[in-house]
């Protein structure tokens, strides 16, 4: 530009060039004649301010054209310097076109010296719009870029070909616990897992040597503290025009909390596998042990009441009987729980729930007659569910007994048995209009082992648990609604039997 | 009337061997005994008796669970020795685990599985087996 501006005399160059040159560089020309107070502008200078070729500016009209604010300061400022101070001026500013454009403009103004006096300002108007804003949108989008790269949330790096860090993210420092600068001395191989060194070295090599653009591993690494950090290796190579390769990107996915859970849950699947080998080593205590020293003490009181009859002639030989036939029977309860809890149940089959509850009712008819009960079943013939049938008779058996056997004492037993599909479940609600539990009191125990709740002559404590587990069993599970007074309702789920 | 001449009892609780044996002597269940503590011992001692044909036993009482050979191991072996008289083979055991009274099943040598503890009414019945078969 300085060359331009010596030339002070550019009407003495070739006008055609001069117009070929302004029209490509798109590059007006202007001067200001201090003495006649007389603004020329080329035919360029007018198409950048988008007004008409017969347009003739003033300087005040000139200055005006800039944006208000900042440029239109600025430009004044410069210009009366130029005259004034005879100062020269380079700057790029926003106009307002006459179509009302913002644009941005490079604006050059030499002042011409005679006799120590400024008589003209010669100066140069380029259209600088769509570079600038090329510009700012590559400054933009490289900002963008760097942020994304700085704040995301994977750790990410730029590595050289010999595998040294260039560029880090927050994320990976993090990762590591280095400091970006204590990152950048050393190489990835010193951060990695003795046991992993060899992971992806054939591969770099193979992105160098362009058989591959990228490749992923899950690898371990070493951070600050010397932990252990399992991470997602995902690597790519960055190439020139000409195919040459020049750096690696490297995204790194923290897996280790992962992997930690995955552990854990891993841990608990173990104790949890060993606690039910200890239960089902419980059942078989139960079922062998257990039971062969009760068998023993029972065969032993039968041979003392066949051989020394006259010793069981007392107070205490009964009650001994006694003792060692709860033994019996507490031992059997037991290994009937167990063998339900830890069975697995693979053949599921169906069973017509109808048929089913017809079936216990008629097996019960003695009881039900003698009692006086009353019931009604409201359910649908095609009704099917899932499970075992010694199970489902054991559970509908275990609620009927039960309605009879609380029922209020100075009325007969009602009992009402309703079935429903529900998605992919049969409900089965049994109601009964007998005494009731108080759930408040007894809930959170009524299906525990051993509990009663009535003073009854048959109560072991034990129906309810077993029914619950044989219900959980086959995959169901119950729920109940009760009342002192008003009765019991128990809502069966179970599974509907389908086809395949 | 008929009484069965050999009882064999196969089982490693002595507890059970003494009150087995006092309930057939009260019972009158039988006239001798031949007692082993473990399915090792009963196949090495009734083998020759076997070969020589004397003093094979009516019935025998097998327990499963025992150390060193147990009952189907005993089972196991047992059936392959050619046997000149017909021998009642009775699993008694305190398991009442359906899978060990399902495995009888495939023992056809096998006549019952009885639950202990065994009784004078228990007794009774095999007896009436054993002597009409």
């Amino acid at each position: 530009m300085t060359q331009i501006s010596k030339s002070n005399q550019p009407q003495q160059t070739d006008i055609s060039l001069l117009d070929f040159i302004q029209k490509s560089a798109v590059i007006g020309t202007w001067e200001y004649d201090v003495k006649k107070m007389h603004v020329t502008w080329s035919d360029e200078t007018r198409k950048i301010h988008e007004m008409p070729q017969d347009y003739k500016p003033n300087v005040e009209a000139g200055l005006l054209f800039y944006k208000e604010g900042f440029s239109r300061n600025t430009i004044t400022k410069l210009f009366t310097n130029s005259i004034e101070k005879h100062q020269k001026f380079d700057t790029e500013l926003q106009i307002i076109t006459g179509n009302g454009k913002e644009k941005w403009i490079r604006s050059i103004g030499v002042p011409i010296i005679e006799n120590n006096e400024c008589i003209k300002v010669q100066g140069l108007f380029q259209d600088i719009d769509e570079k600038k804003k090329n510009t700012e949108l590559i400054a933009f989008k490289e900002e963008q870029l760097r942020n994304t790269f700085e704040n995301a949330l994977v750790g990410m790096a730029i590595l050289d070909l010999n595998g040294k860090w260039l560029q880090v993210n927050r994320s990976l420092c993090k990762m590591f616990g280095y400091t970006e600068s204590e990152l950048k001395q050393l190489s990835f191989t010193d951060l990695t897992h003795p046991e992993d060194k060899l992971l992806g070295v054939k591969a770099m090599k193979n992105m160098v040597n362009g058989t591959i653009d990228n490749f992923e591993t899950e690898k371990r690494y070493i951070d600050k503290n010397g932990h252990t950090i399992w991470a997602l290796l995902s690597s790519s190579i960055v190439r020139n025009d000409k195919g040459e390769p020049q750096h690696f990107v490297a995204q790194l996915n923290d897996l280790t909390s992962a992997k930690e859970n995955k552990n854990k849950i891993e841990e608990l699947l173990n104790t949890t596998k060993q606690q039910n080998n200890r239960l089902l080593n419980f059942a078989h205590i139960v079922s062998h042990n257990l039971r062969s020293h009760y068998g023993n003490l029972d065969m032993l009181l039968d041979i003392i009441k066949m051989d020394l009859p006259e010793t069981t002639e007392n107070e205490v030989f009964p009650l001994l009987g006694q003792a060692v036939q709860h033994l019996g029977d507490t031992v059997n309860n037991l290994n009937e729980v167990a063998t339900i809890n830890l069975k697995r149940i693979e053949n599921m089959k169906s069973i017509n729930l109808l048929h089913t509850v017809e079936k216990i009712i008629s097996s019960l008819s003695g009881q039900i007659i003698s009692s006086d009960s009353k019931y009604c079943i409201d359910i649908d013939p095609s009704i099917n569910v899932k499970g075992v049938p010694a199970y489902l008779d054991s559970i509908i058996l275990n609620f009927l007994t039960n309605a009879i056997k609380y029922k209020k004492p100075n009325e007969p037993a009602k009992i009402e048995l309703e079935a429903h599909f529900e998605e992919n479940n049969v409900i089965l609600n049994i109601k009964d209009y007998g005494l009731g539990i108080n759930l408040k009191l007894h809930g959170n125990k009524l299906f525990g082992m051993y509990k009663t709740f009535h003073n009854h002559k048959d109560s072991r404590g034990l129906g309810l648990f077993i029914t619950k587990n044989q219900i959980e069993a086959i995959g169901g599970t119950i729920e109940v609604e009760s009342e002192v007074n008003v009765g019991t309702t128990f809502s069966l789920k179970f599974n509907k039997y389908e086809e395949n | 009337m008929k009484k069965i001449d050999i009882t064999c009892i196969v089982d490693d609780d002595p507890i059970f061997i003494f009150g087995a044996k006092r309930m057939m002597e009260l019972s009158n269940f039988c006239n001798s005994f031949m007692i082993f503590k473990n399915g090792k011992e009963a196949i090495d001692n009734l083998k020759p008796i076997m070969q020589s044909g004397e003093n094979i036993p009516d019935v025998i009482l097998l327990d499963i669970n025992m150390p060193i050979m147990d009952g189907w191991q005993f089972l196991d072996e047992f059936t392959t020795i050619e046997s000149h008289k017909q021998i009642t083979i009775y699993i008694v055991s305190s398991s009442i685990d359906p899978m060990d009274i399902n495995r009888v099943k495939r023992y056809e040598s096998v006549s019952n599985y009885i639950v202990k503890p065994i009784s004078i009414d228990t007794l009774k019945q095999i007896s009436v087996d054993v002597l009409n078969s």
